[in-house]
């Protein structure tokens, strides 16, 4: 089902491509001595308040970094990093991530994953939380438009939703609406979920 | 994978203008305003609106078939112009659904996307698996709904498009219930003064009944557009 937005994506795509290929060793230059000492070399942090990018789709990291610069999503550390690089390296930074394995998480907690899972499959009919699955798909394994869950350390993804909550994080209405109508024992709970896809 | 539906005839929306202008006294259930005019307008892409409707299968599920308890209706299969109605009725203020309105209003839904996603839902399948009653009570609903119901929604329950009545068959009982309560009790504030008329003195067995009915008319019944 190829449509017009598919090849203009083709289209933007490869023309970011041609801008960046003469440094793709930079990128990982950068990695090396800036986001490793956090993320990992290998995307896979094993700091809970570090999420793992491996193998997160390159367009919405790119969209993240975009946002730490503009300040839609407030957050001392990024934004300090990001003020730090060339913005023209980011599609580079963010295809280095997402090329790389992810690692699995571990559910520490499986009662309380078992109440996430009913959240993340059924959401809240009462106050409006709509499935999470609809947009994030059973597996949680992501995509450009709806970003990955699986496997996240159950920290970074508790944060999250809180700062959807509070608006610390304002890159999107839609999880900002879904963020408001969570409660605080939903999000402990989908956070132990997902990290176990 | 371009499937038109034929758009509204512009004379379509005049006519239903002129039954509401005959009748100017009461709510103006369907007047023209602009963005439904425009939206009636567009062209529907059924492959674009399955991408977009991907933001509203967390509440009303994969295949738009809703959820049995109610929470959510089907619109699979619904009329393409009463989706549109509904949706834009609900991004203006004339239907109250706070539920919803952050996952269909302007800054994440175009005028064109709301287009697609009728032109999809209208043509998905419906399963005879809906949420029916209790069916204690069918005789008395099928003597209401024929005699009170199916001159709008039709004697299958397949609505009209052109006159913008809602298809009623394949729904789940509950919300059809619900919907039969807001209407009668005045507090759907689109719904038809007609209908409201048909319904204001059920009784809440009435209701029941009549729902009941409803969600048993047969799905297939009603041809699907291709
Ligand atoms: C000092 C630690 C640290 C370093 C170094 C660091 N980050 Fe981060 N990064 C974080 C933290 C903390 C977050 C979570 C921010 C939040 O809570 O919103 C984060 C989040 C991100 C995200 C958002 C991920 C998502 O799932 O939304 C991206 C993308 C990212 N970092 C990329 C980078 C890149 C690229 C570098 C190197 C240029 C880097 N980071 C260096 C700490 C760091
Ligand atoms: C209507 C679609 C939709 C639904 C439903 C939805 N999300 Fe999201 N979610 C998104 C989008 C879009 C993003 C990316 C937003 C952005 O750019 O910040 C996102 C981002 C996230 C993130 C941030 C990931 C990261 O790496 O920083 C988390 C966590 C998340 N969603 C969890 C959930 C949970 C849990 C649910 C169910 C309770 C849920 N979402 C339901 C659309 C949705
Ligand atoms: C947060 C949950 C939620 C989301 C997400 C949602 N809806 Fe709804 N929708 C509802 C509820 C609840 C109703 C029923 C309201 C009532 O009872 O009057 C409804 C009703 C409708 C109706 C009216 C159906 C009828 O028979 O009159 C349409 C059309 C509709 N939704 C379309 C959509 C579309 C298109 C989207 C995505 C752009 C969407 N909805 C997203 C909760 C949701
Ligand atoms: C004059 C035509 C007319 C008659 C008669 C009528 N209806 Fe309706 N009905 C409508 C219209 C038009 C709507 C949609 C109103 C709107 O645009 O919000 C509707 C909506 C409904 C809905 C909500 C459907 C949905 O998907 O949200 C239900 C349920 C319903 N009618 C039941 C009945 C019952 C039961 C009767 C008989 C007691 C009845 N109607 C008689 C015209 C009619």
């Amino acid at each position: 089902m190829t449509g017009p937005r598919d090849l203009l994506g083709v289209l933007a795509c490869a023309a970011l491509l041609l801008q960046a290929s003469p440094s793709a060793a930079d990128a990982q230059e950068t990695v090396k001595t800036v986001c490793a000492a956090c993320h990992g070399a290998d995307g896979n942090s094993t700091d809970p308040r570090y999420p793992k990018l491996a193998g997160m789709d390159q367009e919405y990291l790119m969209r993240q970094l975009k946002a730490f610069a503009s300040g839609k999503r407030r957050e001392e550390t990024m934004s300090a990093i990001v003020a730090g690089i060339d913005p023209n390296d980011f599609s580079k930074l963010a295809g280095y991530y997402g090329k790389l394995k992810p690692a699995p998480g571990k559910v520490n907690d499986s009662r309380l994953a078992a109440k996430g899972k009913a959240l993340y499959e059924d959401g809240n009919t009462d106050s409006g939380v709509p499935a999470c699955t609809g947009c994030h798909q059973s597996d949680g394994q992501g995509n450009a438009r709806f970003p990955r869950l699986a496997g996240q350390h159950q920290a970074y993804t508790l944060k999250q939703l809180n700062d959807y909550k509070s608006g610390r994080r304002a890159t999107d209405p839609l999880m900002t609406t879904v963020g408001k109508r969570l409660t605080a024992d939903e999000i402990k709970a989908v956070a132990e979920y997902v990290a176990g896809l | 994978m371009t499937r038109h539906w034929l758009g509204l005839p512009i004379a379509t929306l005049a006519c239903s203008l002129a039954i509401a202008g005959a009748d100017a006294s009461r709510t103006d259930w369907n007047a023209a305003y602009p963005e439904k005019t425009a939206v009636l307008g567009l062209h529907g892409d059924a492959g674009r609106g399955a991408e977009a409707f991907v933001i509203c299968q967390g509440c009303h599920r994969v295949g738009a078939l809703g959820r049995a308890d109610g929470s959510y209706p089907r619109l699979a299969g619904q009329h393409a112009s009463v989706l549109i109605k509904q949706l834009t009725d609900v991004r203006t203020g004339r239907r109250s659904n706070p539920k919803m309105l952050p996952f269909a209003d302007h800054q994440v839904i175009s005028i064109q996307e709301i287009a697609d996603i009728a032109a999809y839902l209208q043509a998905l399948p419906v399963p005879a698996t809906q949420g029916q009653g209790a069916g204690n009570d069918l005789a008395r609903g099928a003597r209401l709904y024929r005699a009170d119901c199916a001159v709008c929604h039709g004697a299958h329950g397949e609505g009209d498009a052109d006159k913008f009545y809602p298809r009623v068959s394949g729904q789940h009982f509950k919300y059809l219930l619900r919907e039969n309560q807001l209407i009668r009790d005045n507090k759907r504030r689109n719904a038809n003064p007609e209908m409201i008329g048909a319904i204001k003195n059920y009784t809440d067995a009435d209701i029941a009944a009549v729902a009941d009915f409803m969600s048993r008319l047969p799905v297939e019944m009603v041809k699907q557009v291709p």
